[in-house]
């Protein structure tokens, strides 16, 4: 159910992706986030098009750490503020991360050397696990056209997922 | 509004950037080579050529000079028929609205053109046919072409 990919550039981390649905505690869930007490990115799966964006975030996010010049300050918080295609922290964990009223969540876990426990993290949601197939459906395309300013020209020569990605790798330098 | 490969990483500890593999695509300069060779002439390669005139005007209009334009640097999709294009390589790139960089841009190709694919000339002007058809501010692009081809003569 959930998916875990390798990243091709740093082959010992291994990025894993569990969905969720008809979630009751989301307030509870981000508080044990912010704490500390949930070792996860708790994603919001409406600004999500493809596992894909999670991966180049992921990435970005590792690089980042290695060469010690991260923005924020946990990699987890770092995978959240590389989805936005601005370079505003609270901007990004705002719209990005998850709401105390959301029933939907996308847990993204990254493990290298120690390993992750997938039943202690899924046990803590109060919902029930889907597949990542039902990612597309919970994708809240328009609002993620306007975030991001997908251009109307861009569409027709473009997909969705390639102009989301091209604006998260390279916000850095506009 | 231009196609081009993704760019899905920048790394500036080795200044590499990591792009989008376009799988299985072929340059319009090997896509040339073929179909001169196998006979198949004039009018799938007259409508590659209107397609590579209306991408360049599209690129010049929004003030983007590839500046290294040749048949190696731009990818057809499969499959080919489609004549689906992807614009590659902006290494040399710049901005500029001015019809002099623009029309250099067009010459640089058309060097490459007739040196790289004898018997093209035709292609080249249905090429510039349908680049100033497409773009708003060809006059000054194409004078400015004219001129720069007297000067390479000298």
């Amino acid at each position: 159910m959930e998916r875990t990919h390798q990243l091709e550039l740093f082959p010992n981390y291994n990025v894993t992706l569990l969905l969720f649905r008809h979630v009751k505690n989301a307030a509870a869930l981000r508080k044990k986030a912010m704490e500390g007490s949930l070792e996860g990115a708790l994603i919001n799966p409406a600004m999500i098009v493809d596992p894909f964006q999670i991966l180049v975030a992921a990435n970005k996010a590792v690089h980042l750490q290695q060469i010690d010049k991260m923005k924020t300050r946990t990699l987890y918080a770092e995978i959240i503020f590389n989805l936005s295609p601005n370079n505003n922290i609270s901007d990004a964990f705002k719209k990005f991360g998850i709401s105390d009223s959301d029933t939907a969540v996308l847990i993204v876990l990254l493990d290298s050397y120690k390993t992750v426990n997938l039943e202690d993290i899924a046990s803590q949601v109060e919902g029930q696990q889907v597949s990542l197939d039902e990612l597309p459906h919970l994708t809240d395309t328009a609002r993620v056209k306007k975030i991001y300013k997908v251009t109307p020209q861009e569409e027709k020569i473009s997909t969705l997922l390639d102009s989301v990605v091209c604006r998260m790798s390279t916000k850095d330098v506009l | 509004g231009i196609p081009a490969p993704a760019v899905y990483f920048v790394d500036y500890v080795t200044n590499s950037i990591y792009l989008e593999d376009i799988v299985d695509s072929v340059t319009v300069q090997d896509h040339i080579y073929s179909v001169q060779r196998s006979g198949n002439d004039t009018s799938s390669l007259q409508d590659l050529a209107e397609k590579m005139g209306e991408l360049l005007a599209r690129m010049h209009d929004e003030d983007i000079i590839h500046g290294d334009l040749t048949t190696a640097n731009l990818l057809l999709r499969p499959p080919v028929e489609k004549l689906d294009l992807v614009l590659i390589d902006f290494g040399l790139s710049f901005i500029s609205g001015l019809p002099e960089d623009k029309g250099v841009d067009l010459y640089v190709l058309e060097k490459a053109f007739i040196s790289t694919h004898p018997d093209t000339e035709v292609m080249f002007k249905a090429l510039l046919k349908s680049y100033a058809a497409t773009s708003k501010k060809s006059g000054p692009v194409i004078k400015k072409l004219d001129e720069v081809r007297l000067r390479g003569r000298k």
